[in-house]
């Protein structure tokens, strides 16, 4: 994959996330606010977003979302083979909760 | 308390109405709607075409404490918790979000519905009361559900110390005892190649 076909990727995902967070918080911000793991200044921002800023901001060469596990015990619980999956995954989910909202400074 | 409001009285109803599909118990309904208790049963009825179960609500605690169980409601409280620190629901409307997204985890796990709405309630109650509370896990450090009087310094969850027979109860046995019968079956209407 050369520079270019990365760049285009990421755009296209940072697009479809924009979309998508967008549309979670328009159809129901609570629980929004909760699967996307962010606060209420930043829902605030990301749901009054209009169609031309919110492409200006998928154009990015960078990734505008990322991983909502500093741990790597939550992502050690999420892809472990060990134990029941049902219950590492509501291990896990009890952590991922429990963790702070990303926010804006 | 006589409602005057009929917009308001429409919004109770609504209330209501969510909490009765979700399961909930006439005491939940009548502490968090200012509806008659006849307006409420006739409401139950409507919806769920039985007459609301009689009797006390379930009270102990101790039922929390349990490994299943307590999983179950550490799930529970960590949604309510995340979504009364970060966003402006509070009380009954809380309740039933967090509850709902607990459904969700729940089916998309393939769990079996252990906290109904009725603990569910009982559960924020007994934590607004202080008879129960979170405490961190010492070894991942999540919170988990337990006793408020007692000690935790140590504390260990049972997610990280899974006790040996946990989760294995009569019925889940069962399960699994007639879904290997099945595959077996299976297997032995299996072409040989």
């Amino acid at each position: 994959m050369d520079t270019n076909q990365i760049l285009g990727e990421i755009k296209e995902i940072n697009l479809g996330y924009m979309l998508l967070a967008q549309q979670m918080l328009r159809e129901d911000k609570i629980a929004a606010m909760y699967r996307l793991g962010i606060n209420q200044d930043v829902a605030d921002i990301m749901e009054g977003l209009s169609s031309g800023q919110l492409l200006k901001m998928a154009a990015s060469n960078m990734l505008l979302c990322r991983f909502r596990f500093d741990d790597s015990l939550i992502a050690e619980m999420l892809t472990s083979h060990s134990r029941e999956l049902s219950v590492s995954r509501s291990h896990a989910a009890i952590l991922m909760a429990g963790q702070t909202a990303e926010a804006i400074a | 308390m006589r409602n005057k409001s009929i917009l308001s009285e429409a919004k109770q109803i609504g209330l209501a109405t969510e909490l009765i599909q979700l399961g909930a118990r006439l005491q939940v309904l009548e502490s968090n709607s200012s509806l008659s208790r006849e307006r409420l049963v006739k409401l139950y009825k409507e919806i769920t075409g039985v007459s609301p179960p009689k009797g006390m609500l379930p009270f102990s605690e101790d039922w929390f404490m349990s490994w299943q169980p307590n999983m179950h409601s550490s799930i529970f409280i960590n949604i309510y918790n995340y979504l009364v620190a970060h966003t402006d629901v509070r009380g009954i409307d809380a309740v039933i979000k967090s509850y709902k997204l607990y459904l969700e985890h729940v089916e998309v796990n393939q769990l079996e519905r252990v906290l109904s709405l009725t603990r569910a309630w009982t559960l924020v109650r007994f934590v607004d009361s202080d008879m129960l509370r979170v405490a961190p896990c010492k070894k991942c450090g999540g919170s988990f559900v337990v006793h408020s009087l007692e000690l935790y310094s140590n504390y260990v969850c049972g997610l990280c110390n899974i006790p040996s027979r946990a989760g294995k109860t009569k019925k889940s046995m069962q399960a699994a005892a007639a879904m290997q019968a099945e595959q077996h079956i299976h297997t032995a209407h299996a072409p040989v190649h």
